[in-house]
């Protein structure tokens, strides 16, 4: 799902074509530029958007967000007339536009993102608890899917056309095209109600207390299993496909010519001379993915009942919680694009065409 | 390419055979030809409505209900042909938006080099690294979540993918003879627009569609999932979402003809919308056409 095409997602890429592309095109060696700061300052300004976004969307859109809150006869009635008060506050509509601008960036660079309505509690006290349990799934989702699908799409390549590589493009193919929350329905069914292995909810068994720090760290495992499989699925296939194809496109290059003849191991051919073409797109990818992942955590939180951002913004969109869905958007959108600018700067390092000027 | 055969483990080049391509469109074609009929006549064929009272609560599957009854005794097989609609018509709403606001960013940002060029592909850029499902919820909340209104957010988030191959064919075709040729003849650019870049940006576009559309049908229901969605229009993420709330759906065996079946739905069609998109892929895309031909 949300599945971002690959430059050659489809079908055997051209060897001529792949290595042009990636060695600048008929420019042949020209040094690409690399310009740290400015990538940084490109990623302040979508920042900035992203944030003005959220400032200006329900304020533009038509309708009075607050009107349900103080109709005592609509279901989302505020009851408390002092949370009713601190969410008026929050948005300042009385003020005008630039004033409210003014408060709501000085709020946010201090770490404020307003008052929860359904929760009556700061949105950034909710929001602690939630990001770190989101960042070891995602995290590891993606660390786990980089090893599988690089070592997969190694051994696909070289194989290609074989049985192995067959079952594999089918199978991660079709993990692409089904929504995480199918997969990760699927696997709770398969894993937790027909055979029960690993546990159906939540990210630690409720009330136990563990004999060691140890068993705490296994019985968090434990439930990480099947959340940490269905989003890993969903990410693996796209990479997969960048290195068994970029694989393939070096198999026919003189310098595996001369590694071959020199009778280098096999496995210094697969990853050391070959594989490690796929890094630079492989990296590129991560980067798109970071959102993917996030995205992704969400569905498979929900299913698992995981208790990080994708259950809370759930239960914002249930009690349609606008402020408290708002934070979870701007900390998300910056968690994402924190992880894009670490990999554009880490790009610019890794490749040795790229020149800093 | 004989060198790759030669040195490669297997010399079996990838034939692309055109009796497994085409299986695998008659496949997703057939199953696309289903939903359209559910779409058609799924108020004909629907025994009740999707909120009727109609029997008691979690009825196991069989008589009256085919595939049982919800804790609301809601009929499951009713609500999943009427969910059809939603879905089918946020694949084909979404999916043309986003081809057009590709379409037409693409075109632009290829034809006129420069600082439009520039500032169009920033643009691209800034909304391509945005968390696309955050924000949908956000804006879904906001606005309450209709299949037309979901498709317009869908389209103007996601069409940064088709700007992006659309440009790049866009700037290839500018260099071709006989687009230069036409300017040598001092056409204007409307003229080469219309005669000489968009008859040839049409089956391009129409194989970027076909994933666009499978992409917002798994959004569609992804949202009604997480609750953003319009409650009156049955649909069946919100179908999954009723099944994974009820907290004894996995001790009682309601599961099997609640949960299974929207999700089965669901993965069907988009594996269908899927594999129609490979083999139309195979067929239009320029990139892949050139060594298969």
């Amino acid at each position: 799902m949300q599945a971002e095409r690959v430059q050659f997602a489809n079908g055997p890429p051209h060897p001529g074509r792949v290595v042009a592309e990636l060695s600048g095109g008929d420019a042949g060696r020209r040094p690409v530029r690399w310009r740290p700061l400015k990538t940084i300052a490109l990623y302040a300004v979508t920042l900035w958007a992203v944030v003005t976004l959220v400032f200006l969307l329900p304020r533009l859109l038509p309708g009075d967000p607050l009107r349900q809150l103080d109709d005592p006869g609509s279901g989302s009635f505020v009851y408390d007339e002092a949370a009713r008060d601190r969410v008026a506050a929050y948005y300042g509509l009385d003020r005008p536009l630039a004033a409210q601008y003014g408060s709501y960036l000085a709020d946010l660079s201090r770490g404020e993102f307003g008052w929860s309505i359904s929760q009556n509690t700061p949105v950034s006290s909710l929001v602690r608890s939630r990001l770190p349990w989101t960042l070891l799934l995602t995290g590891s989702a993606l660390a786990l899917s980089s090893a599988l699908s690089f070592f997969a799409g190694v051994t696909a390549a070289w194989h290609r056309g074989r049985w192995a590589d067959r079952t594999l493009i089918v199978v991660l193919a079709a993990s692409r095209a089904i929504p995480e929350y199918a997969i990760a329905s699927a696997l709770l069914i398969m894993f937790a109600v027909t055979f029960p292995l690993f546990p159906q909810a939540g990210a630690q068994t409720p009330f136990a207390s563990y004999p060691s720090p140890l068993a705490a760290v296994g019985d968090v495992l434990l439930h990480l299993v099947l959340p940490l499989a269905a989003l890993t699925l969903g990410l693996a296939a796209n990479k997969f496909l960048i290195v068994r194809n970029t694989v393939i496109a070096t198999l026919g290059e003189d310098y595996m010519v001369l590694a071959r003849a020199k009778g280098l191991p096999r496995r210094l051919l697969k990853y050391r001379h070959s594989g490690r073409n796929a890094m630079l797109p492989f990296i590129t990818a991560l980067g798109v993915q970071a959102g993917f992942a996030v995205g992704g955590s969400l569905f498979v939180e929900t299913i698992f009942n995981y208790p990080g951002m994708g259950t809370l913004v759930e239960r914002a969109v249930t009690g349609r919680d606008y402020p408290l869905l708002q934070g979870c958007f701007i900390l998300l959108a910056f968690v994402v694009l924190l992880a894009n600018l670490a990999v554009e700067l880490a790009y610019g390092k890794l490749d040795p065409r790229v020149v800093e000027r | 390419m004989t060198a790759t055969a030669a040195l490669s483990p297997t010399t079996a080049a990838e034939p692309a055979s055109p009796r497994r391509t085409r299986w695998g469109a008659v496949a997703g074609s057939v199953i696309l030809g289903v939903y359209v009929a559910l779409l058609a006549f799924g108020s004909r064929l629907a025994p009740f409505r999707a909120t009727e009272l109609a029997g008691r609560s979690l009825e196991a599957p069989g008589g009256r209900h085919l595939l049982g009854t919800n804790l609301l005794g809601h009929d499951i097989a009713s609500q999943l042909i009427l969910g059809a609609r939603a879905s089918l018509l946020v694949a084909v709403l979404a999916g043309a938006g986003t081809v057009v606001l590709g379409a037409v960013v693409g075109v632009l940002a290829g034809w006129f080099p420069g600082w439009p060029s520039s500032v169009l592909m920033r643009v691209t850029d800034l909304v391509l690294v945005i968390p696309k499902l955050p924000l949908l919820l956000l804006v879904g909340a906001l606005t309450g979540g209709s299949v037309l209104g979901l498709s317009v957010v869908i389209s103007l988030l996601f069409w940064p993918t088709a700007a992006r191959i659309l440009r790049s064919q866009v700037l290839s075709l500018r260099t071709r003879t006989h687009v230069k040729a036409a300017s040598g003849f001092g056409a204007g650019t409307w003229h080469q627009l219309r005669r000489h870049i968009l008859p040839d940006l049409a089956l391009l576009s129409v194989a970027e569609f076909i994933p666009a559309a499978g992409r917002a049908v798994g959004l569609q229901a992804g949202l009604a999932f997480l609750g953003v969605g319009d409650p009156t229009e049955p649909s069946w993420g919100a179908m999954i979402r009723d099944a994974v709330n009820f907290r004894a759906l996995f001790i009682t065996s309601a599961w099997k003809w609640w949960l299974v079946p929207p999700v089965l739905a669901l993965v069907a069609l988009i594996v269908g919308i899927t594999l129609v998109g490979t083999a139309a892929e195979r067929r239009l895309s320029p990139r892949l056409a050139r060594h298969q031909r």
